[in-house]
Parts: C-alpha cells; sequence; structure tokens
C-alpha cells in the first residue's frame, strides 16, 4: 500500500517536472497552476507513504537507504515549494525537480529492507536523524543556489546573453538564497551531529568515534564552517563562495551515501559492523 | 456582420502620407461621429497615431457602404484620395479582428512589444464609445482586442526585454543588484546616455547618486537634476567604493579606472559587486577589470550586443503572441457568429408564426362550424408543423456557428425564407 502511494507520487513528480518544461522556456513569470498542482498532489502521497511507513514502526521512517532517499527527496519537495514561493523563481523547476525525481526513483527502486535493530530508537536519534536531514535539505538549496549564480555571473561576464541570462535571477537573488539556506543549514548539521553523539556513546559501545560516516560528516562539517565564516567575512564571495558550496555538497552526498555502503555501525548494513 | 478596416501604417506609407491622413485628437471625436452617421455605416472608430491612421467599421452591406469610408477620409481631408489609394490596406471580417487584436498587442509596432500603442487604442475606444459610435460586433471586438493585449503582456516576455542601450544597462543592474533600493550610483563625466541610464536607474529604485567631472561646475548642474551629491574629480578615488553601478562618459584619452585600482576598491567594498557601464570612447575603464571576481565591465559594443541578443528575444516572444492571437480570433469569431444567430433565429420564429396567424386569420370563417375542441386541435396541428419545420434551420444555425460556411448558411436561411434585416 505504501509503495502504491510513492509509486504515485513518483509519477505526479514526473508530470510536475514535464508540465513545467512549457513555463521555462516560454519564460512565463510564473510556474502554471497545473505543475504546483501535480507537485502538491504528489508531495501529499508521499507524505502519506512516509506517514505510514513511521506509523507501522513507531518512529521517523528513516531507516536504510531506501527510506532515507525517500525522507530526503520529500524535504527537497518541501523545500522547493517554500523558495518558490518565496522567490518566484521559476527556473528553479529546472535545478530541484529533476533531481526530486531522481531520489524519489532511486529509493522506490531500492529493495526494502525489514527494519529490525532495537538499539535504533529514543529521542536523542529522533532529533539527531531529523535535524541532519533538515541540515542537508539547506544545502541542498545551497548547492542549488550556487549553481545557479555560477550560471548567471558567467552569462553576465561573457556579455553575450543567451537562454540562462533570460531565465536565471538575479545575481542577488541566488547569493540571498546562498547565505539564507547555508545560515540554516550549518546549525542544523551541527545539532545534529551534536545530538548523534549523544546518542551513539549511550547507545553504542566500541570505538564509535572511528565510523567512517561519523569521520565524513565532520569533514563536510568543516566545509561548510570554512564556507560560512569566509563569507561572513567577506573573503570569497560570489564565484569563489559558489564553487566552495558544490564541493560541499558533494561531501555531503558522500557523506549521506557513499559512506552508508562502507561497514560500520552507521552504514545502513549494520550487520557488518560491529553491534552492541 | 460586415467589418472592415482601412487604414496606413509605418510600413506601407512614407511619414509624408502619415502626416497628411492624421487625425488630430481635437477633431477625433467630431471625426468619429461623422464617420458612424454616414449611410450605410452602423459603427465606426478611428486610431490616429506618428505611425499608423485607421479606420474601422461595421457596415450595413459591405459592398455598397466601403466606398463610405473612403469618401469620408477625402471629405475630412479636403483632398483626392486617388494619389493615396496604394498607401492605403483593406482588411475585412476575421482580418479586421486579427488585425485590431495584433496592433493592440504591439505586434504591428515598429518596436514590438512597445508599451505605448495599448494606452493609443484605450484612448481610440473611448472616444469612439461616448460619441456613440459603437453598439455592436465592433464594440465587442474592440474591448477584447484590450483584453487580448493585456493577456499577452502577461503571458509572454514580448515587452519586457530592453531595446534601448540606457534601458539595457538597467536591465544589467537589475541582473547583478536584483532589487536597485539603496544601491549608490556614480557618475563620471556627462553625456546624453549616462545621463539617461542615471535617470532610468533613478527610477528604478537605485538610490544615491554621486556625480564628478573634471569641470566642477558641470558636475554641481547634474547632480542637482538628479537630487544627488557632486564631487570634485579629485575627490573621485577616495569616494568610489561606495559605488555599486559606475556610469563613466568622459573625454579622456587614457582609462580612468585601471585594473589595479579596481582591485583595491572591490577589496574596500569587501567584494561587493560592482557594475561598471563604459560609455565613453576611447573606453574610460579598463576592460582588463571585467576579469576580477565580482566586477562587471560593459562598454558601448557590450550593451549593444546586449540590445541586438533582446530584440531577437522579442521576436521569439512574438511568435508565441501570434499563436495566443489566432487563438483569440478564432474565438471571437466564434462569439460574432452565435451572436449573429440569435437576431435570424427570432425573425424566423417571427415570420413564420406571423404566417400561421394570417393564414388562420383567413380561413376563420371556414373553421367557424368546428367546435372549440377541434378549433384547438387545428391550431395545435399547425403550431407543430410550424416548430418542425423550425426545428432544422434553428439547430443548424445554432451548432454551426463559427464554422467557415455559417455566414453563408446564415445568408441561405435568410433568403429562403425571406427574412429581411
Amino acid at each position: 500500500m505504501q509503495s502504491a502511494f510513492m509509486w504515485f507520487a513518483l509519477g505526479l513528480y514526473a508530470l510536475g517536472m514535464l508540465l513545467s518544461l512549457p513555463s521555462i522556456i516560454r519564460r512565463r513569470p510564473a510556474l502554471s497552476k497545473r505543475t504546483l498542482g501535480a507537485l502538491a498532489v504528489g508531495l501529499a502521497a508521499h507524505a502519506t507513504a512516509l506517514a505510514m511507513a513511521g506509523a507501522e514502526i513507531h518512529r521517523l521512517p528513516v531507516t536504510d537507504v531506501r527510506s532515507a532517499l525517500s525522507f530526503f527527496s520529500f524535504l527537497a519537495t518541501v523545500a522547493f515549494f517554500l523558495v518558490y514561493l518565496r522567490y518566484r523563481i521559476t527556473a528553479l523547476g529546472v535545478f530541484m525537480l529533476p533531481l526530486v525525481f531522481v531520489l524519489t526513483l532511486l529509493s522506490a527502486l531500492h529493495p526494502e529492507r525489514p527494519f529490525e535493530d532495537p538499539a535504533f530508537r529514543g529521542g536523542w536519534l529522533l532529533i539527531h536523524i531529523a535535524s541532519i536531514f533538515l541540515g542537508y535539505t539547506a544545502f541542498l538549496l545551497t548547492f542549488v543556489a550556487a549553481v545557479m549564480y555560477l550560471i548567471q555571473e558567467r552569462e553576465l561576464k561573457s556579455k553575450k546573453p543567451h537562454a540562462f541570462y533570460y531565465r536565471l535571477p538575479s545575481l542577488e537573488v541566488c547569493d540571498e538564497l546562498h547565505s539564507r539556506s547555508l545560515m540554516i543549514g550549518l546549525p542544523l548539521l551541527s545539532v545534529g551531529i551534536l545530538t548523534g553523539f549523544v546518542w551513539a556513546s549511550r547507545a553504542w559501545k566500541g570505538p564509535w568515534e572511528l565510523d567512517p560516516k561519523i569521520l565524513a560528516s565532520i569533514i563536510t562539517w568543516l566545509i561548510y564552517l570554512v564556507l560560512f565564516s569566509t563569507r561572513l567575512s567577506g573573503m570569497w564571495r560570489g564565484r569563489r563562495a559558489a564553487y566552495v558550496a558544490i564541493f560541499g555538497f558533494a561531501a555531503m552526498m558522500v557523506t549521506f551515501l557513499g559512506v552508508s555502503f562502507l561497514s560500520g555501525p552507521h552504514g545502513y548494513f549494520p550487520e557488518f559492523g560491529s553491534l552492541p | 456582420m460586415n467589418l472592415v478596416l482601412v487604414g496606413i501604417n509605418h510600413r506601407t506609407a512614407p511619414v509624408e502620407v502619415r502626416e497628411k491622413m492624421n487625425i488630430d485628437d481635437a477633431r477625433l471625436a467630431g471625426a468619429v461621429a461623422n464617420l458612424a452617421h454616414r449611410d450605410g455605416i452602423l459603427e465606426g472608430m478611428i486610431i490616429s497615431t506618428c505611425n499608423r491612421v485607421e479606420l474601422a467599421a461595421s457596415l450595413r452591406d459591405a459592398a455598397s457602404a466601403e466606398p463610405a469610408l473612403r469618401q469620408f477620409l477625402a471629405d475630412f481631408h479636403r483632398c483626392d484620395l486617388t494619389p493615396y489609394d496604394p498607401y492605403f490596406y483593406w482588411y475585412r471580417q476575421e482580418e479586421v479582428v486579427r488585425h485590431l487584436f495584433r496592433v493592440a498587442s504591439s505586434l504591428d509596432s515598429m518596436i514590438v512589444g512597445e508599451p505605448q500603442i495599448l494606452g493609443q487604442v484605450k484612448k481610440a475606444y473611448a472616444v469612439a464609445r461616448e460619441v456613440g459610435a459603437l453598439n455592436g460586433p465592433l464594440n465587442d471586438v474592440l474591448s477584447q482586442a484590450l483584453a487580448v493585449a493585456r493577456k499577452v503582456r502577461r503571458e509572454t516576455a514580448i515587452g519586457t526585454a530592453a531595446v534601448s542601450v540606457s534601458y539595457a544597462a538597467v536591465e544589467l543592474a537589475k541582473k547583478i543588484f536584483g532589487n536597485l533600493s539603496g544601491k549608490t550610483i556614480f557618475v563620471i563625466g556627462a553625456g546624453k546616455m549616462s545621463e539617461l541610464a542615471a535617470k532610468h536607474l533613478l527610477r528604478s529604485g537605485a538610490s544615491a547618486i554621486f556625480v564628478a567631472n573634471r569641470t566642477y561646475g558641470r558636475a554641481v548642474e547634474l547632480a542637482q537634476a538628479f537630487h544627488g551629491t557632486a564631487l570634485r574629480y579629485e575627490e573621485l578615488f577616495t569616494q568610489i567604493e561606495k559605488a555599486d553601478i559606475v556610469i563613466s562618459s568622459t573625454g579622456a584619452p587614457h582609462f580612468v579606472i585601471e585594473k589595479a585600482q579596481a582591485e583595491k576598491l572591490l577589496a574596500a567594498r569587501k567584494n561587493r559587486p560592482m557594475f561598471f557601464v563604459d560609455i565613453a570612447v576611447p573606453r574610460d575603464i579598463d576592460p582588463a577589470v571585467n576579469e576580477l571576481n565580482n566586477a562587471f565591465v560593459y562598454d558601448i559594443d557590450d550593451l549593444e550586443q546586449v540590445v541586438d541578443a533582446n530584440k531577437k528575444q522579442r521576436e521569439r516572444e512574438a511568435v508565441w503572441a501570434e499563436e495566443i492571437i489566432q487563438e483569440e480570433v478564432q474565438k471571437m469569431m466564434r462569439r460574432l457568429a452565435s451572436r449573429e444567430v440569435v437576431p435570424t433565429i427570432v425573425a424566423l420564429e417571427d415570420r413564420l408564426n406571423r404566417i400561421r396567424e394570417a393564414e388562420a386569420e383567413r380561413h376563420r370563417g371556414k373553421l367557424s362550424s368546428l367546435t372549440a375542441e377541434q378549433r384547438e386541435a387545428v391550431d395545435a396541428l399547425v403550431r407543430g408543423i410550424v416548430n418542425k419545420i423550425l426545428h432544422g434551420p434553428i439547430t443548424e444555425l445554432k451548432s454551426g456557428a463559427g464554422q467557415p460556411e455559417h455566414g453563408h448558411l446564415v445568408q441561405l436561411v435568410r433568403r429562403m425564407f425571406g427574412v429581411g434585416d
């Protein structure tokens, strides 16, 4: 039943993506109501699927790669709506909707793993997972803003307006989106990492500090910290900040997915690691 | 319904001819009233601008009334129209609707997407309505033309990209800074184009303006005109780091701002972006400044390039606009056709019922020997026949509205059943 909702959501995300194209190509000032409608219905179906999964196991439905991807793409779609409604960037669809679609598709295609770990519970864990994912979503926006900034900046420097010049928002708006999402993401990621330490110190025995995912997330956190402070001081603005944001996003995705395929109690293959 | 439009525009006639045919504002109302009162002309509208003079009318009967339009022009301008005939274009029926929609949407203008034409059409419409010259299909077409024009402007980007150098500078500034409020402009030197660009920037929300010139007096003049601050040329480099936008057009043969200076400026501004508009020839700003992060330098050629690209964009948008207009023209034609049908249907029913009543009257004597019941039955019988006969034509008329042959159908029905106007 749950996966029926997921596939339905996926279909609607795909529909929304296709419907958004004419508005972008034709430089309409806004995405059509049909596009937003399709995406909203898809989001509702997605939320239903997540709610059902959560109700089944009585905790936040992030227990394996499949559910993690699903939760992330859900948050990403919510973020898309928030940013679109605030800034009305029609071209935002080009950058975010395919991402949302791919993430949801990967999630739907990924085999389901029956949830079984009894240690996987607790208030700290809930805060840990929620903050990390919210942080990831914010950094996704930072990434999108950085990409849009770089493209628009190249257009402006080249002095020859091409397709993107007309459809992308101003550098200022890209920059604002970049810094706002960064300012939301970094504290969230920090909270996420700290609560993760708290939970792990209670729930795991053994040298959990050496878990690859934790190490990777600290590296990611450091990259974003550097980005944050250089932006504040004004040392790196514009193009350089955008490059760092993209680099940080790559690190984030490695932390999120890449490391999960390695062993360790943090991975989504807990049986390979050392469990208490 | 007979719609016709006759006119000249900047494409078909040179300015001398347009001048001659122009109907000035003061005499417009009188002219429209005169036109609409002529024999055979039911409604009229005149639009007269520097780029076009057009008369639109709804005629009782096309063939005989078209010359009346021509005669109106000849009378109004008190001249023989023959030498001017080659410059005039004539549109009829659907072509009139399409033309009016295109004109109002600025697709027939010299610069596609220009905003003035809509106001001009609105005014022409208002004047014609005031003198009572619009009360039928032409009225519908014109009010819809205004709605279509607004739709086109809303749903396409036909009027948005800048097609003049000074507007292009504003457009670029907005692409860099987003909102211009709180931004500071520095004008170095003087000149028509830099003043124009500064004016547009201020109007788009820029807050502060500083003017520097080798001649302090000139700087003061300009600063006063813009409610800004004048600077002595020597002060320029101590203050210019405040500038978000620099418009430069001095007569200096060398660079006013070199790359090294710009680097220092950007550092002092903590790398907040800077936009340089270099209108001078020879250039005031070292083009190498564009290589710096967060600095954008556009010289006059670059701005022209942007204008060219924008013009092409507008042309592409115009294609979408034509599609919208095509759809709207079809909708309008269907509306006009059904509007047409109602009087015909009413007249038809009327005619047949009158025949029925007349015949009933004629045969009343012979039917007097019938009982009331039988008379009623005969009455019902005749009504039934009339309704059944009417059913076919009425259904055809209603369902055919909008089809190309519909006009012929209406004429045919009217002719066959002897239904006059």
